[in-house]
């Protein structure tokens, strides 16, 4: 067997190209995710019944589903039921946001629930007010949990923006596959995509580790 | 927007799907199975095996945390037999791409479990006479593996999910078979509506048992 490394030097750009639309596409995801984690943690935790089962709903629902599945539904219903054609880098971050908006309204809620009731009602005790006892009591110490949990997530959803591919967004996975079907090598470039993935996740994850170390709740 | 269902052509397909849900749930069965085997050894060698294997280990566990599953499956299938010069059915790539990609999380939630066995028990155990195996095996175990329980639910809600990707290397379960009825009823939205509540259907009783099993077995277990 003979291999052509060359290939993958040839295509360089194309590949880098592909590694800043996945980087792009989860950044993007994750700046709709966070938002969406908190807005869905609210409602979780809010006295109004309604609103808490929504919420509950819509996790329970986005977090049992395979994400590729949620990835080819977007692509077919959004724009037969809009009416509005999207791109699929639109329709890959309709789906990635909805997935990641619901594993980080759970994280949110987690953490908040995690900071003891006897807290708050020794604030409120103080005489602060509910919004204060949220501010300088609850959300200091629950940061500290869901940091590393967020981080955890955001390595997921890197790897996550790969399953985009097969709606054609030209991210670092399809441009791979791309080049691979056109030139004949496989071995070389589906390497070299695997390669990358490693360089930009390796370091993501053992920092994921170094979070858990120094924020870790340790009982 | 007024859309208009038409669900015959699924039920007119009920066979073909029902083959490609029972090829989900075997694939994830046997992926469930080979990762607990692979994990449990590899977590077991990280903690107890000789100190020149675990650098290697803790190498293969970080580079499957950090590569994404596809990459794993396709690279797998399409250049594996390239170098290896065997060619496996897509059912069996899959089996095996997602066994070694999952067993690199059984084998952290095995060492997550062990380590979280206080050491002074296992110098009380060595001190009253108990060879290493014995302290391991009646001491530390029973009680890892108790907390390891939920975390090995996550597993199999995980297993089924990623079983979807395998549709990308053909292999006809569940996900496979909806895109081939998709492209072929012309009726998309309703093979896509009934996927997810097939997978929700399957997916959500597994997570609620987690969900409670992690609330029982919390407080179990503990030193």
């Amino acid at each position: 067997m003979t291999l052509d490394w060359a290939i993958v030097w040839e295509n360089a750009g194309a590949l880098a190209r592909g590694a800043e639309i996945t980087v792009l596409l989860a950044v993007a995801t994750m700046l709709l995710a966070i938002p969406g984690g908190v807005l869905l943690a609210l409602m979780r935790l809010s006295p109004v019944r309604p609103l808490a089962l929504a919420s509950a709903g819509f996790t329970e629902f986005f977090r049992n589903l395979p994400l590729l599945l949620v990835i080819y539904a977007a692509y077919y219903i959004l724009p037969l039921t809009t009416g509005i054609s999207f791109s699929p880098f639109a329709t890959a971050l309709v789906a990635l946001a909805l997935n990641v908006s619901a594993y980080n309204g759970e994280t949110f809620r987690a953490g908040i629930q995690s900071i003891r009731k006897g807290q708050s009602e020794a604030a409120l005790a103080l005489g602060m007010s509910r919004a204060q006892v949220m501010r300088e009591v609850v959300l200091p110490q629950a940061a500290r949990r869901i940091a590393p949990v967020l981080a955890s997530t955001w390595v997921s959803l890197f790897k996550d923006t790969s399953l985009v591919s097969v709606i054609a967004v030209g991210e670092l996975a399809y441009t791979a596959m791309r080049i691979r079907s056109q030139s004949f090598r496989v071995l070389e470039m589906l390497t070299a995509m695997a390669a990358i993935y490693w360089a930009l996740g390796y370091p993501q994850a053992k920092l994921t580790d170094w979070l858990y170390r120094r924020f870790g709740v340790r009982e | 927007m007024e859309i208009d269902l038409d669900f015959g052509p699924l039920i007119a397909s009920w066979r073909f799907l029902l083959g490609g849900l029972g090829l989900t749930l075997a694939l994830s069965a046997l992926t469930v199975l080979c990762s607990l085997v692979l994990g449990g050894a590899v977590g077991l060698a990280r903690c107890y095996g000789p100190r020149w294997l675990r650098w290697p280990l803790v190498f293969y566990i970080d580079s499957m945390r950090a590569i994404p599953v596809l990459v794993v499956l396709v690279w797998g299938y399409f250049a594996l037999p390239l170098v290896s010069g065997v060619t496996l059915p897509p059912f069996w790539a899959a089996l095996a791409a997602l066994s070694v990609h999952i067993a690199a999380y059984v084998a952290e939630i095995v060492r997550a479990g062990i380590e979280s066995v206080r050491p002074g028990q296992t110098r009380a155990a060595l001190a009253l006479g108990m060879s290493r195996a014995e302290a391991v095996c009646q001491v530390v175990l029973p009680q890892a593996l108790v907390r390891m329980l939920p975390a090995f639910g996550s597993i199999l809600s995980i297993t089924i999910k990623d079983t979807a990707i395998a549709s990308v290397i053909a292999v006809p379960e569940y996900l496979n078979c909806s895109q081939t009825l998709a492209g072929q009823s012309f009726r998309p939205i309703e093979v896509w509506f009934v996927a997810m509540a097939v997978y929700f259907m399957i997916l959500f009783p597994v997570t609620r048992a987690v969900d409670i099993a992690y609330a029982r077995l919390a407080s179990l277990g503990r030193s």
